[in-house]
């Protein structure tokens, strides 16, 4: 009798999920094999939600927080009361390989995960900064801001991750230490968009204003309690199978186009950005 | 063709009716998997299970389980609304008042001998943003219908009757919907703006039908058609690529 290598049993492998490349699920799951190593160490004991295409992107998917029925018993869950939905959550953890495959076996093309932990729920370990272009501004132009960016916050001495969002925007993500509220975090986000939107024309810091035309929002309100981030290397349900992809910031400059990562280039790429993320705990200022 | 007049008051409109919607999709028949022969289908009687000629085939009504009222070719026709000539407009109403919930089935209208009322009633309904609602009989079956302008022509489209469509509020999941907070709403909010968009029907396109249609050209040129990759060989790789990661996430 063959080891068994894993406690998925895998489904309908052939269906397509990405019809404009004919990418099936058999490629997602291997994609998702492929880059577990770099990926799970980030995931560890976050509340994930997720984004599932089982009829493929072209059709219609939906969101799921809640643990879907016939979730396998060694999937592991955590319950949190939540005020939008009114009810106990039970979010899926994802700490090893198997719950990872048996994502991507569900067709959860998109996974995305809390900027806090589990046994500190409430403080986050994680502050991101989303750089939101809003047409007609470019993706260079969100590249531009991303760069005036890490200026700022390399003169406040914080040292600063980046990643394509996989979509039209860029992540600056600061690992900092679990001492810190969800408010203050998103308020410091929000300092630093105000900032910026000093320096530069076409950068907006408030809400109200994020869908002016040709300006690129600083999105501090994922800064909150059980919002999300779309995990590091996670595919999106783009026809290009786009992912969001951890860069160098030395990587980010203009001619950066977001869609050469996808399923089949990004797990070739050896280089791992992220690796000390969560060993660099820092203090903000 | 149907042809007949559209009637307002005593001004009568001659029209004719042309189909508007094709139904597109491909349709397989079946075939006697030995021979490739075409079959056919016979009324078998439930009871002897002999062959049924069409001459001794009636209509029944089931009343209850196997309980029948029969009805002759005869009795049914008295009971069908007269097929006359005329499409009655009973009323002008804004078109754009109207919910597409009851939009049923478009047809295109073309003048019949004089063009001048029907340039005359196109240019009235297109000036004043108004459709005429009324009725007509086709194939022995009345509906309600709007006639209204569309590019260049008057459409005459059939509507639904109020009893065809079912109520929301009968699904009792519907009832005491929460009100979503400001939050939420903003956040909802700003997703819906993200996607929009004008609407573009050419964005759309039946994949299915697209594929089947290469794969019948594929046929047809007598190439054997295999599915891509065999599902037993996806599972070796995938076994292949898990083996490698558990070796490498052991070392970690």
């Amino acid at each position: 009798m063959p080891e068994r290598l894993t406690r998925v049993d895998f489904t309908n492998v052939d269906k397509i999920l990405y019809p404009e490349l004919g990418i099936t699920k058999a490629q997602v799951i291997e994609y998702y094999i492929r880059i577990a190593p770099k990926m799970l160490g980030l995931l560890a004991e976050r509340p994930l939600s997720l984004t599932r295409f089982p009829e493929g992107v072209d059709k219609k998917g939906f969101y799921e927080k809640d643990i879907p029925s016939g979730t396998p018993s060694w999937v592991k869950t955590f319950n949190r009361y939540s005020e939008t939905a009114q009810r106990g959550i039970n979010y899926i953890v994802c700490n090893d390989l198997d719950t990872l495959l048996w994502l991507a076996n569900l067709a959860a093309l998109e996974i995305h995960m809390t900027l806090s932990r589990t046994h500190s729920f409430e403080s986050p370990d994680l502050v991101l900064i989303d750089v939101d272009p809003e047409p007609p501004a470019s993706y260079q132009d969100a590249v531009e801001v991303a760069l005036l960016l890490k200026e700022n916050l390399d003169s406040l001495g914080l040292r600063s991750y980046v990643k394509t969002s996989g979509k039209k925007g860029l992540h600056a993500v600061i690992p900092i230490a679990q001492e810190y509220t969800f408010r203050q975090s998103r308020e410091f986000v929000h300092q630093i968009g105000m900032r910026l939107a000093r320096e530069s024309k076409i950068v907006v810091a408030e809400f109200s204003r994020s869908r002016d035309p040709g300006t690129v929002f600083i999105d501090y309100l994922q800064n909150a309690h059980g919002r999300t981030m779309v995990c590091p290397y996670s595919l999106r349900a783009t026809p290009t199978a786009t992912v969001s992809m951890p860069l160098e910031w030395s990587e980010v400059k203009k001619g950066l186009n977001p869609e050469e990562f996808n399923i089949l280039s990004a797990r070739n790429i050896e280089s791992n950005p992220w690796k000390d993320l969560l060993q660099d705990k820092q203090r903000l200022v | 063709m149907w042809s007949g007049s559209i009637t307002i008051g005593l001004v009568n409109v001659p029209v004719r009716l042309h189909a508007m919607i094709f139904d597109k999709g491909i349709s397989f028949r079946f075939l006697h998997k030995d021979d490739g022969q075409p079959l056919k289908y016979e009324r078998v009687c439930t009871k002897d299970e002999k062959v049924v000629p069409w001459e001794s085939v009636v209509k029944g009504y089931e009343v209850s389980k196997d309980r029948f009222v029969v009805f002759d070719k005869e009795e049914l026709n008295a009971a069908k609304p007269e097929s006359n000539q005329t499409i009655r407009l009973q009323k002008f109403v804004d078109y754009f008042s109207i919910d597409p919930i009851y939009l049923d089935r478009p047809y295109v209208l073309s003048p019949d001998k004089s063009a001048d009322a029907y340039a005359l009633l196109f240019a009235t309904l297109k000036k004043l943003g108004k459709a005429g609602v009324g009725k007509i009989t086709l194939r022995e079956k009345e509906y309600p219908v709007l006639v209204h302008p569309y590019r260049n022509s008057l459409v005459l489209t059939t509507l639904r009757y109020a009893n065809e469509i079912a109520d929301p509020n009968e699904l009792e999941e519907l009832r005491g919907l929460k009100e979503p907070s400001q939050e939420e709403l903003n956040l909802a909010q700003k997703i819906v703006a993200d996607l929009s968009g004008d609407f573009d029907i050419t964005e759309y396109n039946d994949t299915y039908e697209e594929r089947l249609n290469a794969l019948i050209e594929k046929k047809m040129k007598g190439e054997v058609i295999v599915s891509e990759k065999p599902a037993k060989e996806e599972a070796k790789e995938l076994m292949v690529a898990l083996k490698e990661t558990l070796e490498q996430l052991k070392k970690k």
